[in-house]
């Protein structure tokens, strides 16, 4: 049975809430420390990848090597930065996305499955970045990546996307409904 | 807080959901979009203006596929960004502005708003479409001056509706 469009936002659950802001606060905590401690950071992933030459394709030659780990290392330095982005990016859709999905979703099943999905797939993807990061120094910088795709990225992300889209499909179904249709 | 009307809100939701998607596809079809983008660019040399002179060629080529690539990555990044920030904006016009009439006007600057991080698929299409320089030209000129010009103003409105006290009283 749908329910009645209110003419007020429905806020989501408070653990939908508490992990976005959990996320954004992550984000912020993130950004902060990668200034802070770049130098530590830097010096950690730097000798965990000398202590891996093979890994890392690593040749004896000074200048080649110095080359190859500072490509490493800017991606490195990359992924820390995409998680930044993303976690604080995500939080903010999150709150909103559940935020529509409480108010419009036509029934509570709906409702608590969009909002489960959109709170696990938004605050799973942006954590890809921060797996991919920390693979780097130990699995270069290819195999990191492709292990923060399938255990991360395509998984949440994957589960954001769909979920976006059926946020998308029961708009879609209110506006052909015609409900709650004039401004309030 | 109340809500915005529904067609406000669902462009919102569709422009957000197209920069997610955009962003995966920009992660997991980077060689097909390039490959597309070369393509592109050898069917009209002269639009992109190819000499013959393969290593100038290279040049135009590459310069050619990093618009485009980044006109994708802006469209990702607005899209994601500025949604969200026009639907509480607009959920704020809902709130707080008492005229009926300023908020449909605001509702449909924030909702042609809304639809700028598109500009940068525009962006990207003119770019394979008629070059680089044109292309960016006409994107900047037809689509991202428009549309974010519609958001700015929706924006200062709310600001203006907010400083003048032209607001509900709860």
């Amino acid at each position: 049975m749908t329910e009645a469009v209110p003419p007020t936002w429905r806020l989501p659950p408070v653990p939908a809430l508490l992990i976005a802001v959990l996320l954004i606060a992550c984000a912020e905590i993130g950004g902060a420390s990668m200034v802070r401690f770049k130098l530590e950071l830097t010096r950690w992933a730097r000798g965990t990848m000398l202590a891996r030459p093979q890994i890392h394709g690593l040749v004896g030659v000074r200048d080649v090597d110095e080359q190859i780990m500072d490509e490493a290392l800017t991606r490195f330095d990359g992924g820390l930065r995409l998680f930044h982005m993303h976690a604080e990016g995500m939080g903010t859709i999150i709150i909103l996305t559940t935020m529509v999905a409480a108010t419009w979703a036509p029934t509570a099943g709906a409702r608590r499955a969009l909002i489960a999905m959109l709170t696990v797939g938004g605050a799973g993807y942006p954590l890809g970045y921060l797996v991919w990061a920390a693979l780097i120094p130990f699995r270069g910088v290819e195999d990191g990546k492709r292990l923060a795709e399938w255990l991360v990225w395509i998984p949440f992300g994957g589960t954001t996307i769909i979920a976006m889209w059926l946020l998308v499909a029961v708009l879609v179904l209110q506006l052909r409904g015609g409900r709650s249709r004039t401004a309030p | 807080m109340r809500r915005p009307p529904l067609v406000v809100v669902f462009l919102a939701v569709i422009v957000m959901a197209l920069g997610e998607t955009a962003g995966a596809v920009m992660s997991q079809l980077r060689p097909q979009t390039e490959r597309y983008a070369l393509a592109r660019i050898a069917a009209s040399p002269t639009a992109h203006g190819l000499t013959g002179s393969a290593e100038y060629d290279d040049e135009v080529r590459a310069r050619t596929v990093f618009a485009v690539e980044a006109g994708l990555s802006f469209f990702h990044t607005h899209a994601e960004g500025l949604a969200p920030v026009m639907l509480v904006a607009a959920t704020l016009v809902a709130s707080l502005v008492a005229s009926r009439r300023l908020r449909a006007a605001l509702y449909t600057l924030m909702t042609v708003g809304a639809l700028f991080p598109l500009g940068y698929l525009g962006y990207s299409a003119a770019v394979l479409q008629v070059g680089r320089d044109d292309g960016v030209a006409f994107a900047e000129r037809f689509l991202l001056t428009p549309l974010g010009g519609a958001a700015i103003v929706g924006v200062l409105g709310l600001l203006v509706a907010l400083t003048t006290r032209r607001v509900r009283v709860s």
